[in-house]
């Protein structure tokens, strides 16, 4: 019998496939075009204490079987997430994992304390690695001693929310888990996952988009209004599977693997690396069904290998 | 709006830079309206990654919505509606497309986001094209001119710019239809806006535009001097086209953003900041 549910931390998830932050919005946007409730989990746009417009435009730029982002986390800010978006997620089967980003430690925190407050948020995906805006992302992503501060930080406000939920006889009452995205631009990607695991980090999602950029010749500029943005979709996908490879032997705690997940294939790699779960992103603008058929494919295989859990399939990599 | 496997139905190059593909439109579907667009996969499985977005040049058949209550039609028996789009060969993507041939299937997703809205009772609609943004104003210029009398409204003028006659579509263009040249080797000499300025639309002009960016600013002084309204169909690269991604971001005037996809195509082009 093929049991797909995994567990990060105290939260068990349906399944391992989740829509990655970024690229499915806060889910309501894909609703007729694709099946939600075959989703594993849903990673929200990122979140931030006070609303953004994003960076200017051009965002986006077309690459080598990939893309470039410069969105500049754009959100409507906490309050109206909360107002708004997060009553449109509390009915869905999924886990909902909220991202949480900001410019400043404090700004992380307040997002977390808000939502600690809130039904139907099942965990938080700490985004230290975006490679978009001025302050904060990647800078909290890339020094180790900093990274443990913010982790910390947060780890003890996700314990102290839960203790809250549980004395008002909650039934919500259990921890949400707390899993810092890491950037792959750094010079050694493990560093930096040790140190969030030793600060509480219950899990790690590997990984966020490497920093590019794309010139147009003929205009002798360059094409992103930033300069640089973030590079996703297939091309990354061996950075991503040898990230996950590892960092999944350096930790305990669970993987989430992501980058450039398009087909089955591609999850098993990463689930082969050592990942628990995997996200789809850019994937998914190409394809919306591609999570419900990168899911099938690996109930498929698990049912070819005999296997009862997905964490078994990391065991199989000779 | 969908995702399905459209069935080429033509395509033909309309000039030596531009394309018509014709595709078959699901029975399912409803009709799209004028501006609202698709987004198509113009490559292989895995690039390139991001679709690519299109008006809807043209639509031909039943509108599901008015059909008979009593009929039994079902997704996917066809049910003979077409549907268009026109695209300029300029990168790899369109050079792909470019190399299809009917009876190929295509990857369509749509109909996406908001389009134009009828003009005002006892208007003059007049419609600027310019370049490649000719695809909407002459689906817009089809449905106008059927709906004219039933809306109260004069009937449409279109008025399409080229850089040269070597642009201009061989075929499709509306009876009564104002070709411009910026270099004179056709038409009238200079910008559809400069055409518009000249132009004496006998009844207070509603106007709709798309092109570039230059062209669309010089339409929003005209509409501002003839307190006419203005609707702009923009143009942006994207990537989810649902309003997800927040990618296809266009800059209005206050300095606050707008997703071309979801909050457009169509704005009031007189709140777009078109960088001029």
């Amino acid at each position: 019998m093929t049991d797909l549910r995994v567990r990060i931390g105290e939260l068990a998830m349906p399944n391992p496939v989740g829509a990655a932050s970024g690229a499915f919005g806060y889910g309501e946007e894909y609703d007729g075009l694709t099946d939600l409730s075959r989703l594993g989990a849903i990673y929200t746009k990122a979140v931030t204490p006070e609303p953004r417009a994003g960076n200017p435009v051009p965002r986006l730029a077309d690459t080598p079987a990939g893309m470039l982002n410069s969105i500049g986390l754009a959100n409507p800010g906490l309050e109206a997430f909360v107002r708004d978006k997060l009553p449109g997620l509390r009915g869905r089967a999924c886990a909902v994992i909220v991202n949480v980003a900001g410019a400043a430690e404090d700004d992380y925190l307040r997002v977390v304390e808000r939502l600690e407050a809130e039904e139907g948020v099942g965990g938080y995906e700490i985004n230290v690695s975006c490679p978009n805006v001025a302050h904060g992302g990647l800078a909290f992503g890339t020094d180790a001693a900093v990274l443990a501060r913010l982790t910390r930080r947060l780890a003890d406000a996700a314990r102290d929310g839960a203790r809250a939920r549980a004395a008002a006889g909650r039934p919500d009452a259990a921890r949400r888990p707390l899993i810092v995205k890491l950037s792959p631009n750094v010079t050694d990607i493990t560093e930096l996952a040790r140190a969030a695991e030793g600060a509480g980090a219950d899990a790690l999602s590997c990984i966020n988009t490497l920093v590019g950029m794309v010139i147009d010749v003929k205009k002798k500029s360059q094409v992103l209004a930033m300069g640089s943005g973030g590079l996703s979709g297939p091309a990354i996908r061996p950075v991503g599977v040898a990230a996950v490879y590892r960092v999944s032997r350096a930790v305990k705690i669970p993987v989430i693997g992501l980058g450039g997940i398009s087909a089955a294939d591609d999850a098993l790699q990463y689930l082969l690396a050592g990942a628990r779960a995997v996200q789809l992103g850019t994937a998914i603008f190409a394809r919306p069904e591609a999570p419900a058929e990168v899911l099938d494919g690996i109930a498929a295989f698990m049912a070819r290998e005999g296997l009862s859990k997905v964490e078994e399939i990391a065991g199989l990599l000779r | 709006m969908k995702r399905f496997d459209a069935r080429i139905t033509s395509l033909k190059a309309i000039s030596d830079d531009y394309y018509e593909l014709r595709f078959a439109w699901p029975a399912a579907l409803r009709r799209p309206e004028p501006g609202a667009f698709m987004t198509v996969r113009a490559g292989g499985a895995y690039d390139p990654v991001l679709r690519r977005p299109f008006a809807f040049s043209d639509f031909r058949g039943a509108d599901p919505d008015a059909a008979d209550p009593g009929s039994n039609r079902s997704a996917g028996d066809g049910g003979g509606a077409e549907a268009a789009f026109i695209f300029q060969r300029r990168g790899r993507g369109t050079a792909y497309l470019a190399g299809l041939r009917a009876g190929e299937p295509l990857d369509v997703l749509g109909p996406l986001g908001k389009g134009f809205t009828p003009p005002p009772r006892g208007s003059r609609p007049v419609l600027l094209a310019g370049g490649i943004g000719l695809g909407p104003m002459l689906y817009l210029a089809a449905r106008l001119a059927d709906e004219a009398s039933a809306g109260g409204f004069e009937a449409p003028i279109l008025a399409l710019g080229f850089r040269t006659k070597d642009y201009i579509p061989r075929v499709g263009l509306p009876p009564g239809a104002v070709v411009c040249t910026d270099d004179g080797s056709a038409g009238f000499a200079g910008s559809a806006v400069d055409w518009l300025w000249g132009f004496d639309p006998g009844a207070p002009p509603a106007l709709y535009a798309c092109g570039p960016a230059a062209m669309m600013a010089a339409a929003e002084l005209y509409a501002a001097a003839r307190g006419a309204p203005y609707q702009a169909a923009t143009e942006q690269w994207m990537a989810c086209g649902v309003g997800a991604c927040a990618g296809c971001a266009v800059r209005l005037k206050d300095g606050s953003f707008r997703r071309a996809c979801a909050d457009g195509p169509v704005f009031d082009g007189r709140l777009v900041d078109w960088g001029a």
